[in-house]
């Protein structure tokens, strides 16, 4: 492949997967936040009406390197992968503009209220500026969702006479189906990670001996979310996306499972190393069977192996297999931290027993991982193309963009997101630091 | 329906710069006019609340034009790769400035955020007026509407003309915005700073229009209907800036300046009609709404699903303005 698609490749992926680090966090905190403001306005639950401005504090600066990360994104299409915009734009311009006018603004004007408004409008009407936030960033999220959806798997267009795609069900697009499986699971994880976060905050001042208050409430709240939330992403959304990437993805699957040759009662692949030179799986700890039945719920069916393909036609296979052990991994570990956690919280002993609280505490990184692996999955999993069946991403990027001006944004955004990240860590560990008892400490009401 | 996909890209890219227009402006202007840490903090904290969704609308702005015309949208933004890379790192650094600023009290951390937020946004205020006389000028397309957009021949005299002419305009929204929504010695000192600066408005006014006029000949000739009375709506908006500030009526003031900013856009947009992208030397061709969208079905579609979202945008708006206005409420927590 050429140095400059493998340049714009590098940023493309080197952005948008430091910009989904931080909607996994507003996406899953935004739920916790909007509770928190209801139970305030409804009530005198001083530990709430705390909570929603704690996690406010989290959530704006989530959100601010969210939205600065996030520019870049819809401009990357044009600046870097022009041929591709020129031909699909009709398509997937529509559901990106859909995203800033019905979901960004909603976000971005009901924002001020809550980072400014909070001495000028009613609790009421804070709440609901809280739900509209939450509301804008799920929004959003669906509608990013879809246009990826959409790449993964193209319903509802035409090809025209000069070759660009347009638009012919705007419907179909919105409503496939493979489009909200994967919405799902994405919602859910982040979902997953906000819930994480929250428990593990609290586990942090239940272990340090400070806001034990506060930090009961966050560990007891975050942990039944946890555990819904992350039964939801195996079953049925996990579940349910494995299904549509068997049915429309058939090579995918294979490379996720590593599976190089069409088994009858295939088998699910625990541990192993793929070799795509010697064509099978190194080492691998196996349990029979179990692929037939999870990819079409027959344990005797048969899956296809990658050598039915064209190896032109195959994904890095080595990188989507990792990360799909990882995501399903993890994924399994959450469901035992957050049942174990529910089930001591139960017994009326998660907030004292201390093993638990360090557990939950150090959990929180991993929802992050498993949620950037997922995008890799997704992501690398389809290459080589960038419209599945249609385009190729090696025929889609910016040919009078040279290779050098690609590395030279990338070293640019690469630094530029360095000292972006450490910005955010010093910031939110500050918050964190403070806690939700100091009362709005440098804050911009006082100076408004 | 082509027509009205381009009159709408029009209006929301009018409506991007007369709301963001302020509060570049009020960036770019306040260490002119806010002498200390209190005053600063009162002009950043006059826009706090409405910057980000005013920048939205250059967010709504490009995914409209994706949506409406791709080819024209792969064609500039690969053309403008790496002005327009410049332009994304500004805005980020823009973005994280003013919310950074709020978290420490220390004024060595203040002061460096807030030039931060004043040379980002005074520099993106030339910058984007250097691209709108450049889309004026036209650029050197290939035979497949691609192009390379060096520095050296975006960086022309006329393009920086415009770029100092819309550093200037904004700086003046921007005063006039200040004038309106913050009090005491800074609005004072924004109200005199606007008498002053208006006059290099106006010079700039003439002469970017007449450079643009011999440009671009023969789209005053073919649109003469189109184009006076947007002329005359810009010079009568901009003397209502320079009489409503004397007469010490800010709201209109602010809100004729608002006007001439639009009516600069429309006529910039009228001026180019029916091109998006036209090719240098003028007359030489382009790409225009006929050749860089879906065909008339997609973009009814597109309008159809724009406008009633951006209607709900307005609505909410305001409602949001109305209620973050006045004091804070001395409410006991």
């Amino acid at each position: 492949m050429e140095t400059a698609v493998v340049a714009d490749r590098i940023q493309f992926a080197f952005t948008v997967m430091f910009h989904y680090l931080f909607p996994i966090a507003t996406i899953g905190l935004a739920p916790f936040i909007a509770w928190f403001a209801w139970r305030a306005a409804r009530g005198n639950d001083e530990v709430a009406r705390r909570a929603s401005l704690f996690w406010t504090k989290i959530f704006a600066i989530n959100f601010a390197v969210g939205v600065v990360t996030g520019i870049p994104m819809e401009f990357a299409f044009g600046t870097n992968w022009a041929p591709f915009s020129a031909k699909a734009g009709a398509v997937i311009g529509q559901p990106l503009a859909m995203e800033g006018v019905y979901a960004f603004f909603l976000e971005s004007v009901f924002l001020g209220i809550m980072l400014y408004g909070r001495h000028r409008v009613s609790p009421r009407l804070y709440a609901w500026s809280a739900t509209l936030v939450g509301a804008g960033s799920w929004l959003s999220g669906f509608f990013i969702v879809a246009t990826d959806a959409w790449m993964q798997h193209p319903v509802g267009y035409r090809v025209a006479s000069d070759g660009s795609i347009r638009l012919a069900n705007i419907g179909a697009l919105l409503l496939s189906p493979f489009a909200w499986w994967q919405y799902a699971h994405v919602v859910v994880g982040a979902l997953v990670a906000g819930a994480f976060i929250v428990a593990g905050v609290g586990a942090y001042y239940l272990l340090a001996k400070r806001e034990i208050e506060d930090g009961r409430y966050y560990v007891r709240l975050g942990a039944v979310v946890a555990l819904v939330a992350s039964v939801l992403i195996i079953f049925p959304t996990g579940d349910r996306n494995s299904a549509d990437v068997t049915k429309y993805q058939p090579v995918k699957l294979a490379a996720m499972e590593g599976l190089f040759h069409s088994t009858n009662g295939a088998p699910l692949a625990i541990i192993g190393m793929p070799d795509t030179q010697r064509r099978e799986l190194i080492d691998p700890v196996v349990v029979p069977n179990v692929l037939s039945f999870l990819a079409y719920g027959n344990f005797t069916a048969n899956v296809k192996g990658l050598t039915e393909y064209a190896d032109t036609l195959w994904p890095p296979v080595a990188l989507t297999y990792y990360a799909y052990h990882v995501m399903v991994g993890l994924g399994t570990i959450f469901v035992a931290i957050a049942a174990l956690a529910v089930l001591l919280l139960w017994r009326r002993k998660l907030t004292d027993f201390r093993p638990m609280l360090w557990v939950l505490m150090l959990a929180m990184p991993f929802p992050y991982i498993a949620n950037e692996a997922g995008w890799v999955v997704s992501e690398v999993g389809r290459q080589p193309w960038v419209i599945y069946g249609i385009m190729r991403t090696a025929d889609a990027a910016s040919t009078n963009v040279a290779a050098g001006e690609t590395v030279f944004t990338l070293i640019g955004f690469a630094g530029m997101y360095f000292l972006l990240g450490l910005l955010f860590m010093l910031l939110v560990l500050r918050e964190i630091a403070l806690g939700p008892n100091v009362e709005a400490h440098a804050t911009r009401e006082a100076e408004v | 329906m082509n027509a009205a996909a381009f009159v709408l890209l029009a209006a929301m890219i009018a409506m991007y710069v007369v709301l963001d227009g302020y509060d570049l402006g009020v960036a770019a202007v306040s260490p002119l006019v806010a002498r200390n840490g209190e005053q600063r903090a009162a002009a950043m904290a006059s826009i706090g609340p409405f910057w980000n969704g005013n920048e939205v609308w250059l967010i709504a702005a490009g995914g409209v034009l994706f949506a409406l015309f791709p080819r024209a949208y792969a064609s500039a933004f690969s053309g403008f790769y790496l002005p327009f890379t410049v332009v994304l790192w500004l805005l980020m650094f823009r973005g994280i400035a003013l919310e950074l600023r709020n978290h420490f009290t220390s004024e060595l951390w203040r002061s460096f955020w807030d030039t931060a937020f004043t040379g980002a946004s005074a520099l993106l205020a030339v910058l984007f007026g250097v691209a709108l006389g450049n889309l004026v000028r036209g650029l050197p397309l290939d035979a497949h509407g691609y192009f390379l957009g060096r520095f050296a021949f975006l960086l022309n005299p006329y393009a920086l003309a415009v770029g100092l002419f819309a550093l200037l305009a904004l700086a003046q929204h921007g005063l006039a915005f200040l004038v309106l929504r913050t009090d005491g010695e800074l609005a004072d000192r924004s109200k005199r700073l606007l008498a002053r600066l208006w006059w290099g408005v106006l010079l700039l006014y003439f002469a970017t229009t007449l450079a643009s006029l011999a440009l671009r000949s023969a789209a005053a000739i073919d649109a003469p209907l189109r184009l006076a009375p947007l002329a005359v709506l810009s010079l009568l908006a901009l003397g209502g800036v320079h009489w409503f500030t004397r007469v010490g009526k800010p709201g209109p003031a602010f809100a004729a300046s608002g006007l001439f900013l639009a009516s600069l856009v429309l006529a910039a947009a009228a001026t180019m009609y029916p091109y998006l992208l036209p090719a240098f030397p003028a007359g030489s061709g382009g790409i225009t709404i006929a050749n860089a969208g879906p065909g008339p079905g997609g973009l009814g579609l597109t309008v159809a699903l724009t406008l009633p979202g951006l209607a709900a945008v307005v609505i909410y708006s305001i409602f949001v303005i109305r209620r973050m206005r006045g004091a804070p409420r001395p409410t006991g927590d």
